[in-house]
């Protein structure tokens, strides 16, 4: 880091707090290192808007935080730090749920039902595609369903990897299929070459 | 470099070349300091910009303003310490004797030749900054450059 670097920095703190104080920023985001490579993490006015993994936002999110609370996001550490702390215990196996309040509502009811769905599923459990889709009130909504799942911002919070594909393979991930593993690796044990049997889905 | 969307992006894209070219014009680190901070707040809260993919020259305009807007409040004066950040990098001759040379311009051609010969901004990017035409901006570059030429002999 040069000098101008430092001094850069400092002087943009200074300007956060500013804009943060007159109401110009709305969403602070920052990026967070995980085992599973840099996370793009975004917090807004009423909860934790988006994890993307990658030091870059997703331009799909980008546009959807923007439209949903205009254009002031900034990169801001301190608003990012609880959920930084959670995921780091997380990672550490220290925490297996989440307290942190996350923010869903710039998305359309239908994907806020099935991630809602997708939520509720506790920690090393696994659930289907297709029990998804019922539990959120649309047997037939099967695809729908594991789209709003692929499109899930707030991938290892909102735990869409414990969704998988009823005949016991892991199906997809917006993070890769090595993520996915690796996060069920870290919340059940290695993960079966070809999945899980249907035996161990959760029936609730 | 993509048009930004946010804050964020048009900070990220352009907060150290805006808080250096602060530095060259008014040549103290708390000074351009403030600079950065009035230009990148008065940018927020006149979002949008006013032309897509002229984003840089709309920051420099305002930059220059808020500059200009301190010099008249404020006597100027270089730190020695903060000569090395505020000094080109691109350059052979002495950096210190430089520095005091432009320091000696006046503010319009000042920031025209930083914003062209420091900063890299094109004619048509200088006049949209300084509000100027381009070839007001050419003779603004031009005369501080024989200006400079003449004070390093």
């Amino acid at each position: 880091m040069s000098e101008l670097d430092v001094v850069v920095a400092g002087a943009r703190e200074r300007l956060v707090r500013r804009a943060r104080r007159e109401g110009l920023e709305t969403v602070g985001y920052r990026v967070v290192d995980s085992p599973l490579g840099p996370l793009w993490v975004a917090v807004g006015p009423r909860g934790l808007l988006n994890i993307h993994y990658g030091a870059e936002p997703s331009p799909l999110e980008l546009r959807r935080i923007v439209r949903a609370y205009g254009p002031g996001v900034l990169p801001d550490a301190r608003r990012v730090d609880d959920v930084a702390r959670e995921l780091d215990q997380y990672w550490s196996g220290k925490r297996r749920d989440f307290d942190i309040t996350v923010d869903l509502s710039p998305l359309t009811p239908f994907q806020q039902k099935v991630l809602a769905v997708t939520a509720r599923v506790p920690y090393g459990q696994l659930i289907t595609y297709a029990k998804v889709a019922h539990n959120a009130g649309n047997d037939r909504a099967y695809r729908a369903a594991a789209g709003a799942i692929g499109d899930n911002p707030i991938p290892i919070v909102v735990p869409c990897h414990r969704v998988v594909a009823s005949d016991g393979t892991l199906g997809g991930y917006a993070g890769g299929l090595d993520a996915k593993r690796r996060l069920l690796q870290l919340e059940r044990g290695a993960v079966p070459p070809g999945g899980w049997p249907p035996a161990h889905m959760s029936r609730t | 470099m993509t048009h930004p969307a946010t804050f964020g992006e048009l900070l990220e894209q352009h907060e150290r070349e805006i808080f250096a070219y602060a530095l060259r014009l008014v040549g103290d680190r708390d000074d351009a300091d403030d600079v950065y901070q009035d230009t990148f707040l008065a940018a927020f809260r006149a979002w949008p910009p006013p032309r897509r993919g002229h984003e840089r020259a709309w920051l420099y305009k305002i930059a220059t303003n808020k500059a200009i807007d301190r010099g008249r409040r404020a006597k100027r004066f270089v730190r020695l310490g903060d000569l090395p950040l505020a000094a080109p990098e691109r350059d052979g001759v002495s950096l210190a004797d430089l520095a005091t040379a432009v320091k000696a311009l006046p503010t319009g051609q000042r920031a025209a030749f930083v914003l062209r010969k420091v900063q890299g901004l094109s004619y048509a990017e200088v006049s949209v900054a300084l509000e100027c035409s381009e070839d007001a901006a050419r003779s603004r570059v031009a005369e501080a450059m024989k200006k400079v030429k003449e004070a390093m002999r």
